[in-house]
């Protein structure tokens, strides 16, 4: 099996003293970035946990409204993509590139497909006057703190539906990088800080799909 | 392409990639099932009770994929640091904010 | 003559400029080589130079409202124009001077140096934060003085988002921007101390200074998305009305309040440690004695990183919390002036029999220690409920907090840029101009912030442009010292930038400090070290004295 797999490693940066540094750096870095997306996502959280314990009624009307099987099928999709960038991940430390690149397009058409159904979902959303704050009637009028879950709802979709574009952007740029050969030599590395950055947006959309669709009906 | 094809039907390749693949898949099928039961749970049975069964859920869904996906369980105590203090620093949010809210 | 004084003579002959050693300022000239270093010394240089520059712009405008105030009847400004003017000078001073001041500047350029790096560990990061910091920086303050806000730095709802008429998203983006310069920074820092230590450079030889950008960066990162989400909810609810903060729908404007102050308590910790790390390196280089507790300032900044995310209710005690929840915070709060209280008593501790050098760092050090003390104490009153309930709201607030921020972190800062200006530019500053313009900050700072304590007790409230007249005399005494802290900052502009070309060239180590910075030249080479060092010393490693050597 030599003739396509390739030698795997990293290029040096000038300011590290090692191989070694340079990965532990990265990886440390990409943990540390993460952590911040949780707390940027946690005040979203909050902001839902506080709704649900001030208005359980009308977020459990506005609840009831969300496309549960959208969102269900979408979690779905999210832990394929999951399994399919593990794939890419071990592929890549295995060196074989080739396979990789498959693995990482169809984690990034796992990820498409998911912006595909969200938006399927929000233009539903829409039909059903669903987004109050576009200018038409909103289905439930009578009850004003509904409105709140509903747009909370799209605030937080929408900044998880954004990291996930950059993802699948990142994903596809990296693709083309590693269709030719001697990638894996020189930057082994970026698929192993990518991929958890790949598995922590799945983890976000995994805390959000229970805390906005489920959790409350 | 035919090289590639080859390998992928080399069986000592194949092992070797499945040995590899072997924790992923179970996270995999961990994910699934702990999904399953959570929109079961939301569609069948819905219920106070039911929430926080599935907010439990949850937590193992993240504990597994910090764990298994992003193998934590592998790394440094240096990165475990790491992929712990942001959760504990919700929960310092969520607990001090729901003093308040559960008080009032 | 005893050894001692041996030991305090400049060893070095300050070299000419024909035939220096390489440095990172002469390696080249070009703008290019500025706008597109990553070089960690000159992306600090260029923080340098914004901070300044935001800095002058938040002065002006406290300046405006320090001569407003003269007058009872807020006849020299609208009140709209006032409140635009404390709202150019509080979002400027604290977003855009405060919060990067030390940690983007002389964190920037001496950690890798006292750690023995040859550079941060991801340098095009450092310099895209940079560009993010000046980009959300002018986009802010260019709405500020063009277009105007009145909501003050905090922003709360429901004026940010129903009922003020100002330019409040522009100003909320900017903002929003500029944090992901401080996760940035953070998250540099944190990887570099982490990865990039030298040889022998274990945890507990680090100086202090490390230790405390250490649990800024860790406040940074904890802290810093958070208040990002929460603008970026105001902005949605301003634009779109989500309705989260407005209670007409059912939201919530204290939920708000709850998740600014998560980070902006936090914040007071992000200006206050770097300004501690700084104090920790010159009380021992200018009392040549080992800072004392050594392992307790360290783990003290720790500490205080983590305690203050626990206390940001005491910033809302009167403003519908609850009271089980009040006290808990107040609670809490007292216990932040444990780490505090260690670290004052460790620097006066180190000064003890130290044979002190009362050069202008040093000065700028004890004018700190002593400032802090009292804004600390203060706190606690702060913190108490009962106290709260007649202060809050009113100058007693201001001056507490300023006596924390500017006879703190302002302070720190100057004693910093002193005490580092021959390694960063190469060049002495004037030693005579700078004891007169540390004393000129002293006087001036107190005569402004002391009586604001008293017009607080006394009821006067902030962000009011009139006052009843019998608060005239101690509002002009303020003002009157405003004059003197404004030409306490006037001085060090003009002679630093003197110094550039006029001063006297430095020495490796002018102070005979210790510390890896001190071992290379000044100013550095482009990759800190000729050669790389090995690190077999402690921390501090100021000759031992015995009792008889005192």
């Amino acid at each position: 099996m030599s003739d396509v797999t390739f030698p795997v490693g990293i290029d040096v940066h000038e300011q590290f003293a090692n191989a070694d540094q340079q990965r532990h750096a990265a990886q440390l870095g990409m943990w540390i970035w993460l952590v911040t997306e949780l707390l940027l996502f946690a005040g979203l959280f909050m902001v839902a946990l506080v709704l649900h314990i001030m208005h359980p009624g009308s977020v459990r009307a506005a609840v009831l409204h969300f496309k549960f099987w959208i969102g269900a099928a979408n979690t779905a999709v999210l832990i394929c993509s999951s399994f399919t960038m593990s794939g890419a991940i071990m592929l890549s430390r295995m060196g074989w590139q080739r396979w990789m690149v498959r693995c990482m397009l169809a984690t990034a058409a796992l990820g498409s497909l998911f912006l595909l159904l969200k938006g399927y979902e929000y233009y539903l959303d829409y039909a059903e006057h669903m987004m109050p704050f576009v200018g038409q009637p909103y289905a439930l009028e009578g009850d004003p703190a509904s409105r709140l879950f509903t747009n909370l709802y799209f605030v937080t979709t929408a900044l998880h539906g954004a990291h996930l574009t950059t993802g699948v952007a990142i994903l596809l740029w990296m693709a083309w990088q590693a269709h030719r050969p001697g990638f894996l030599q020189a930057r082994q590395n970026r698929i192993e800080v990518y991929g958890l950055y790949w598995h922590f947006i799945d983890l976000i959309w995994i805390i959000v799909f229970p805390l906005l669709y489920v959790v409350g009906r | 392409m035919s090289t590639q094809l080859s390998i992928a039907h080399d069986p000592a390749a194949r092992h070797a990639l499945w040995q590899r693949m072997r924790v992923p898949a179970f996270a995999f099928v961990a994910l699934m099932l702990f999904l399953a039961a959570i929109v079961g749970l939301g569609a069948l049975a819905p219920s106070r009770t039911a929430s926080f069964i599935e907010i439990g859920l949850v937590a193992c869904m993240i504990l597994t994929v910090l764990l298994f996906s992003m193998e934590v369980r592998l790394e440094t105590p240096l990165m475990r640091f790491f992929a712990l203090i942001g959760f504990a620093w919700v929960g310092i949010l969520f607990g001090m904010v729901l003093l308040d809210y559960l008080s009032r | 003559m005893s050894p001692l004084d041996i030991t305090l003579r400049d060893p070095e002959t300050p070299r000419s400029t024909l035939g220096r050693p390489p440095d990172y300022l002469h390696e080249a000239h070009t703008l290019r080589s500025w706008f597109f270093t990553t070089d960690h010394k000159r992306i600090a240089l260029l923080y340098l130079a914004t901070i300044t520059a935001f800095f002058v712009v938040g002065a002006i405008a406290a300046g405006l409202v320090r001569l407003s105030l003269i007058v009872p009847n807020g006849q020299i400004f609208t009140s709209d124009t006032y409140n635009k003017l404390f709202t150019v000078h509080g979002v400027v001073m604290v977003w855009f001077f405060l919060i990067p001041s030390i940690p983007a500047t002389f964190g920037n350029f001496l950690i890798p140096l006292m750690i023995g790096a040859k550079d941060l560990a991801f340098p095009r990061l450092n310099l895209l934060s940079w560009y993010v910091f000046i980009g959300g920086g002018l986009f802010t303050v260019a709405d500020l003085v063009i277009g105007g806000v009145d909501t003050g730095w905090t922003f709360y709802a429901p004026l940010s988002t129903t009922f003020s008429n100002t330019y409040v998203v522009p100003a909320l983006i900017g903002v929003i921007i500029v944090g992901f310069s401080s996760i940035l920074t953070g998250l540099n820092f944190v990887v570099t101390i982490h990865t990039m230590r030298a040889p022998g450079m274990t945890w507990f030889r680090m100086p202090i200074f490390v230790w405390t950008h250490y649990a800024v960066s860790l406040i940074f990162l904890l802290g810093t998305p958070v208040i990002t989400i929460t603008l970026i909810l105001l902005v949605m609810e301003r634009s779109f009305g989500i309705g989260v903060f407005d209670p007409r729908l059912g939201g919530d404007p204290v939920l708000f309040e709850h998740l600014f102050w998560f980070y902006s308590h936090p914040a007071v910790y992000i200006m206050v440690l770097p300004g501690m790390g700084v104090i920790s390196e010159i009380v021992p280089a200018f009392a040549q004695k080992r800072l004392f507790g050594y392992r307790f300032v360290a783990y003290a900044s720790l500490a205080l990183a983590s305690i203050t995310f626990f206390v940001w209710g005491h910033h809302m005690f009167v403003n519908g919390e609850s009271n089980l929840a009040a006290l808990v915070f107040s609670l809490l709060s007292f216990a932040v002036a444990v780490p505090s209280a260690v670290k004052v008593y460790n620097w006066t501790a180190t000064m003890y029999k130290g044979s002190i050098r009362l050069q202008t760092p040093m000065l700028y050090a004890m004018g700190y220690i002593g400032l802090f003390v009292l804004g600390g104490l203060t706190g606690l009153f702060l913190a108490t409920l009962s106290i709260n309930e007649h202060t809050h709201g009113t100058y007693f607030v201001v001056a507490h907090f300023h006596y924390i921020m500017v006879g703190g972190t302002m302070l720190a800062f100057l004693g910093g840029l002193h005490f580092w200006w021959p390694k960063f530019t190469g060049k002495m500053y004037p030693e005579a101009w700078g004891r007169v313009s540390a004393i000129f900050i002293f006087i001036g700072f107190n005569v402004t912030f002391f009586p604001q304590f008293l017009l607080g007790y006394l009821g006067m409230p902030r962000r009011y442009h009139d006052y009843p007249p019998e608060f005239q005399l101690l509002n002009i005494v303020s003002s009157a010292g405003a004059t003197i802290l404004a030409a306490g900052y006037i001085f060090p502009m003009i002679y630093l930038i003197w110094s550039l070309w006029f001063g006297r060239q430095a020495p490796s180590n002018p102070w005979q400090a210790k510390g890896l910075e001190w071992t290379t030249t000044s100013p550095p080479p482009t990759h800190n070290f000729e050669t790389p060092p090995t690190v077999d010393f402690a921390p501090y490693d100021y000759p031992l004295r015995t009792p008889a050597d005192v």
